[in-house]
């Protein structure tokens, strides 16, 4: 390797150069810095600019560059040197924009930027230049859990775009749950009829694709290492296991219908009450003849209770809603009447859910003479020959029902997704006491797993809510808490077969990309292409787990010494890990305890005569550092005593970092991060809380060192807080002032 | 059709809902309600009493199988067919040719409220213009006007008085009607019979006995 | 000149919204070449001009901002904004696509300074605030505008104003010279982003849009809500001012409408019932609100956010389709119906009321090509014998933003199968 040289650029643009003394901080970085080369440009994002510093690089040997200017978020495609070590001194909307330009001010801002360029001097001296994950991976094979719909399409997708495919199908056939359907709701034009369920078009497809591998009867039995080198063992049904080498994988194990004995009002265990899968049956045994029921009576009435056993605000049944299932009543409504045009067909629904073109298939419904009614089922119950329906007619506003020979209770679906984590982790900690109940509950979920995942945190994917193996986040609904492991299909959220064949190909296009990155030793979203990853000491390593249980991602585990083991390719790059290291042996090459340790000792501490604080923020990058940039941008001005760190996740955040710049003047330490709790902000999922819940450990440090609280302040923070994230800051640097003077300054 | 008035209907079957369809103008739209309500609250009447039952509503008693409810009401009466419930329907019904082909076949069945004055008018309108081939606009006006009586009458038509003579001046009144002149069609005969074919011919498309 | 290098291996991809990025992004960190291509100045799309996402209430621009920076470290996308598709010749991979891009009279050199803005007097219609404000002819679309680059509006080009702003500019990014450009870009495979346009409320007669100024759309809402929007994030109706404490959202505004947009839009039940909570959170217990709807299609586990705002006494549901809106002396807009729930006749006076628009698809009036179906409602639809063009987002359904982007990583991967054909067959 290169032997180390640094550079800082001083940027003159954009006012800096008339804002600011350059001389000054090409002093600073000269003398506090320490750079080897120091410029000043007037425009250093010009052509003429990048040149200079291509120039320097090339020829000079320049392996580490402070560029001295605006923010990190601007000028990116002219800043762009992929082959050095890179800092940036945020003078433009980190300081000048953030203060007058007044007489009064120029001290202070002076002071600031002074300050921003030792800062960027000292976090690129102590950074390298991430040279990629030495553990890749090779396989590029996709495994696909679950033969049904989802599963399928995944599968297929995945070899047409040119991987192998191991697909493994608990049952003995591939069509899951479709295709037990006589007919599945159209997804084109023109909405009007059932369409044939497809099931044994893909199958042939399946059976035709050399590039597909398929394992019926058979189970994941244990799935062990990491994206693009997963070990995974299937048991086959009286067979031998076998092992396939794995790149990435798609869980597509889709749901089970919903227990209606659960629903004893609405008529479950009576002979002539069905749910939407017993119809089905009725449906496929009719073969497009009329509909009879168990008895062979053929049915002359029917009508369908929508919701179920669901959206139940009492909790006693599932809370959400299926999504499916008023498109679901639409379709079978429509077995009955196009078999036999004067069967009565009534559906009772409170609000009908047919999005999209799916109201055209509402609409021919109602044109084949299905009745619909928004009515409130109060129960059903047997009489004569068939069922009463009792109801509240919401429209017509009175008590009344419906008889019929046949009800159809529209029950949700119930996602297939593996014990709960948490739960699980209860369960273990009871029966590690010795409860031996906890230890059968134990046994009992584990039996459960789908993919019985040799990871530390347990032997599936974290679950969402409701059970739903879905992504919290709006722009990401692939994200899972497992690299290169993603959900497909009603595992991931209730959805009906259109919907699943849309996800699934999703999700293999997320997958495949998965595999390729961990290919290259690249982290996966959000820090997609990072090429840092963690490395730890273990000679300074005190086995004390924190590592392995906090990663939000379950990517370490503990070798059989119980140390760490960090699975690279499982890694997101958030450094939750180094934030919780209390030895602080973990660090990424080009962020560690110490790149940001050394900015925070680079900032020049007054003594507290001065009468001015100095105060630390550590901001998260991902929505807060962006805040404040666009304060900046609007020229909403904040306090000059403040010295902002981006950091990756306020789960990275060392408490060390914060002891340290208290114990070495600071006055104030604001952190700042996003939402924590239910509605997660947060990019990392878990990252902010961690952070957050290490932080509150600290005030006890505070009150042992004789500080105040409030030396510490923690913000939850967003991105769109621009008006008041600046106010926010002048009221915490009001209160350092009103404290006065850190008690450690100086000494 | 004394046999239809005895048609059993139950809750929530299709029965009524075919005879509808079958038997009323238009009825075979009444299924495609959606109840949105959007003619409902767009009926000018819609804010005066009399509206029992508005459009959407009648449509889903049809639906629940209430056939006296529907037959006996006196709402589809009220429609004054100014299309606002017609050019709204997200679904395109036309609502009011719908009402008027339910009030039609409740008129045929027997069923209609006594003394409604729509009713009233309709007839009285038919019979006034079918006959000649041309409407006597002041025999019409008199039997509307004196059809709660000689007082009630006279006080409408001094109500009326100034329109009536507006109109006279203007050429559109000829006072000579109420003694049985004023214009006339040439073949009145003709009318007649094209009037029968028409029933005749409809009779035939609704399957209904002449 | 513009010069994109593009082969028959690149993925064109047609409109920068949340969907378009999305698919541009996933395929370039699959490791193939993206053109994406962009008719604003900026990216992001129209979900760039919403206050919060349901269910979580959460900010856009977070999202956006993740995006954005995947997209800066991604050398293997090239954007170009401020252009449209004309053309596409050629068939599955090997299409021959002409762009037509508008000059920005901004180039590269643009360091986002903001003299020009200060130089400028001329105010336009500020279109990222749905022209409910104005801004200088020299701006920066938003905050969170990619490129970082200003636009000049063509307006002040020629005039003694746009030499000044040109003179403001000590970088010489200002280039009043810029001329329309054609440019001719080889893809192998197609994804058409081009997203959806709320339902033109006007059309809706009985509502009075346009007319009555208290009567306002739901992405107009979204920029009253928004702090960075035109009334700083204050509820304060369009006529008078006032605080807008009584608000009335009309569900179905053109959707599941025969005479407007044949299909339902889908996300407009959980964006008014999202935009209660605005009502709530800026007024409390004083600010009401109350949909008018047909059906609440809060689907799948949405249900929760309903169940949420059905709780909250100050939230009032109505079953009906509103039949029309008058206006008050005070500017009152007054609604009549029925609510079909029990036939119960309502007139009722709010504060402002919110037309829940459907999604029209972009698609219509954009000549894409023959091959590539779109169903009754102009949507493109999906065709598994189509050739190498993928319809993805909004423009293939009416959609929300989560279900876009699952729709944009779907379509990514058809591309991606397409090129990684053509890159077979070469080798």
């Amino acid at each position: 390797m290169a032997e180390m040289k640094t550079a800082a650029y001083i940027c003159k643009g954009c006012e800096l150069g008339v804002r600011l003394d350059a001389a000054a901080l090409v002093k600073a970085a000269t003398k506090d810095g320490k750079m080897n080369l120091v410029r000043e440009h007037d425009f250093l994002c010009s052509a003429d600019g990048v040149a200079l510093i291509n120039n320097d690089i090339a020829n000079e040997g320049v392996t580490h560059v402070a560029l001295c200017a605006c923010s990190r978020r601007a000028k990116t495609e002219a800043f762009n040197f992929p082959t050095v070590a890179i800092s940036r001194g945020n003078l433009r909307e980190g300081v000048i924009w953030i203060r007058p330009d007044s007489d009064e001010a120029r001290e202070t801002t002076q002071e600031m930027a002074e300050d921003y360029v030792r800062m960027a001097c000292a976090e690129v001296k102590a950074m390298k230049v991430p040279e990629g994950n030495p553990n890749t991976g090779t396989s590029k094979t996709l495994l696909v859990v679950g033969g049904g719909m989802s599963g399928m399409t995944a599968a297929l997708e995945g070899a047409k775009t040119g991987y192998k495919v191991v697909l493994v199908e608990k049952t003995g056939a591939l069509g899951g749950m479709a295709a037990k359907l006589w007919k599945r709701i159209p997804n084109r034009e023109p909405f009007k009829a059932p369409m044939d369920n497809g099931v044994a078009d893909l199958v042939a497809q399946i059976d035709a694709d050399a590039n597909i591998k398929v394992y019926l009867n058979a189970v994941v039995a244990k799935t062990a290492g990491a994206p693009g080198r997963f070990k995974v063992d299937i048991a086959v049904e009286s067979g031998p296991t076998v092992t396939e080498d794995i790149g990435a994988i798609i869980q597509a194990t889709g749901f089970t219908t919903y227990d209606m004995a659960k629903l004893p009002n609405l008529g479950a265990g009576q002979a002539n009450v069905v749910d939407q899968l017993g119809l089905e049956a009725l449906a496929r045994a009719a073969n497009g003849g009329p509909i009879k029921r168990a008895d062979g009576k053929e049915v002359k009435s029917v009508v369908f209770v929508q919701c179920a056993g669901q959206r139940d605000a009492t909790k006693t049944h599932l809370e959400y809603c299926s999504g499916h299932c008023c498109a679901t009543s639409v379709k079978q409504a429509m077995y009955f009447k196009d078999a036999n045009p004067d069967v009565d067909t009534v559906v009772l629904y409170t609000d009908l859910r047919m999005p999209g073109n799916n109201e055209d298939f509402y609409r021919a419904a109602q044109n084949k003479g299905v009745i619909f009614s928004k009515g409130a089922v109060a129960n059903v119950s047997a009489s004569g020959d068939g069922c009463t329906v009792k109801f509240k007619d919401l429209i017509l506003n009175e008590e009344t029902s419906a008889d019929a020979d046949l009800v159809v209770l529209a029950t949700g679906m119930v996602p297939t997704t593996g014990p709960d984590l948490d739960q699980l982790n209860e369960a273990n900690r009871a029966a590690e006491g010795g409860d031996a109940a906890a230890k059968e509950q134990v046994i009992q979920m584990m039996s459960k797993s789908v993919l019985n995942l040799d990871y530390r945190q347990g032997p599936d994917v974290p679950q969402f809510k409701h059970g739903f193996n879905d992504s919290h986040f709006i722009c990401f609904p692939y994200e899972t808490r497992r690299t290169a492991i993603y959900a497909a299909g009603p595992v991931r959220r209730p959805m009906d077969i259109a919907q699943a064949q849309e996800d699934a190909t999703g999700a293999a296009m997320k997958a495949i990309q998965a595999m390729e990155n961990a290919g290259l030793g690249r982290a996966a979203h959000p820090r997609s292409g990072d090429l840092s990853f963690p490395t730890a000491r273990l000679e300074g390593c005190t086995q004390c787990k924190r590592c392995t249980v906090e990663c939000p991602f379950g990517a370490i585990d503990e070798d059989e010494k119980r140390f760490p083991l960090f699975n690279e390719s499982r890694c997101r790059r958030c450094g939750t890990c180094m934030g919780a290291c209390p030895v602080r042996v973990i660090s990424f090459e080009n962020y560690s305890v110490n790149t940001v340790g050394a900015q925070i000792k680079a900032v020049d501490i007054p003594d507290e005569f001065s009468e001015k604080p100095r105060v630390l923020i550590l901001a998260c990058e991902n929505d807060a550092y962006p805040a404040l940039d666009m304060a900046g941008m609007n020229r909403n001005a904040y306090d000059p005593f403040v010295r902002v760190i981006p950091v990756r996740c306020l789960g990275s955040v060392n408490t060390i970092w914060i002891t340290d710049a208290l114990n070495s003047g600071y006055d104030g330490v604001m952190l700042m991060g996003c939402k924590h709790g239910e509605q997660y902000q947060c990019h990392f999922v878990k990252g902010s809380e961690l952070g957050r819940y290490r932080m509150s450990k600290i005030y006890d440090t505070l009150k042992g060192m004789n500080l105040e609280e409030d030396r510490l302040m923690d913000l939850e923070v967003a991105i769109t807080d621009i008006e008041t994230l600046p106010k926010k800051i002048n009221d915490y640097a009001a209160r350092i002032v009103e404290m006065g003077p850190s008690p450690f300054k100086g000494l | 059709m004394s046999d239809m008035n005895q048609q059993m209907t139950a809750r929530y079957k299709n029965n009524f809902l075919k005879e509808i369809e079958q038997q009323a103008e238009m009825g075979e739209w009444v299924k495609m309600c959606m109840q949105c309500g959007v003619c409902s609250g767009s009926c000018p009447t819609n804010f005066h009493p009399g509206w029992q039952h508005p459009p959407q509503e009648i449509f889903m008693l049809i639906r629940a199988g209430k056939r006296d409810e529907v037959l006996d009401s006196p709402s589809m009466w009220m429609c004054t067919s100014c299309y606002n419930c017609y050019v709204r329907c997200p679904r395109k019904l036309p609502i009011t040719h719908i009402m008027h082909g339910i009030a039609e076949y409740a008129y045929r069945m027997g069923r209609a409220p006594k003394g409604q004055p729509t009713l009233h008018l309709s007839k009285t309108f038919w019979n006034n213009c079918t006959k000649t081939g041309r409407t006597n606009e002041v025999q019409l006006t008199q039997t509307l006007y004196f059809k709660d009586g000689i007082v009630s009458g006279i006080k409408k038509a001094l109500a009326m008085q100034d329109v009536a003579i507006g109109l006279v001046k203007a050429g559109r009144l000829n006072i000579m009607e109420a003694l049985g002149g004023g214009h006339k069609c040439k073949g009145a005969k003709g009318i007649h019979a094209m009037l029968a074919k028409a029933r005749e011919l409809e009779n035939q498309r609704k399957g209904r006995a002449a | 000149m513009t010069s994109v290098v593009a082969t028959n291996q690149t993925i064109l991809v047609v409109g920068g919204g949340i969907a378009g990025m999305t698919a541009a992004l996933e395929a370039a960190e699959t490791g193939k070449e993206v053109v994406l291509v962009e008719k604003n100045p900026y990216l992001g799309g129209r979900t760039v001009q919403l206050y919060r996402y349901f269910p979580k209430m959460c900010h856009p621009a977070c999202g956006l901002e993740i995006n954005l920076r995947r997209l800066k470290a991604n050398p293997r996308i090239q954007v170009l904004t401020m252009a449209e598709v004309t053309g596409i010749a050629g068939d599955k991979g090997n299409y021959s696509v002409t762009v037509k891009l508008a000059p920005r009279f901004v180039n590269e050199s643009c360091t986002a300074c903001g003299e020009c803005n200060k130089a400028a007097s001329t105010e336009i219609l500020d279109a990222f605030n749905y022209n409910l404000g104005k801004v200088k002819a020299a701006y920066l679309p938003s905050d969170m505008a990619y490129p970082q680059r200003y636009v000049i509006d063509p307006s002040v080009v020629g005039s003694a104003e746009g030499q000044a702003i040109k003179a403001a500019c000590k970088y010489g990014a200002v280039d009043l010279d810029m001329k329309e450009e054609v440019v001719t870009l080889n893809a192998g495979a197609i994804v058409w982003a081009t997203g959806w346009q709320p339902y033109d409320a006007e059309k809706i007669t009985p509502y009075r849009y346009g007319e009555f100024k208290n009567v306002i759309t739901n992405v107009e809402f979204e920029r009253l809500a928004d702090p960075h929007g035109p009334t700083g994030g204050k509820l304060l109706r369009p006529s008078d001012g006032k605080e807008a404490k009584n608000v009335a959202f009309i569900q179905c505004a053109g959707s599941r409408d025969e005479n407007h947009l044949r299909h339902c839009s889908r996300f407009c039940c959980m964006a008014s019932l999202k935009q209660t909570r605005y009502v709530q959170e800026a007024f409390g217990d004083a600010g009401k609100s109350t949909v008018y709807y047909i059906d609440i299609r809060a689907i799948d586990r949405f249900e929760d956010f309903y169940q949420e705002v059905k709780a909250n006494p100050n939230v009032a549901f109505v079953k009906s389709k509103v039949a029309r809106i008058s206006e008050d002396k005070n500017g009152d807009p007054r609604l009549w119906g029925v609510n079909t729930e029990g036939y119960i006749r309502y007139s009722e006076p709010y504060d402002l009321v919110v037309l829940a628009v459907g999604m029209e698809p972009s698609v219509k009036n954009v000549a894409i090509p023959a091959e590539v179906l779109g169903d009754s409602s102009g949507f493109v639809m999906a065709d598994p014998a189509n050739a190498g063009i993928f319809g993805a987002g909004c423009a293939t359904n009416a959609l929300d933003v989560n279900r876009a982007v699952q729709s944009a990583t779907a379509a990514a991967l058809r591309a991606v199968q397409v090129v990684n054909q053509v890159a077979r067959a070469e080798a």
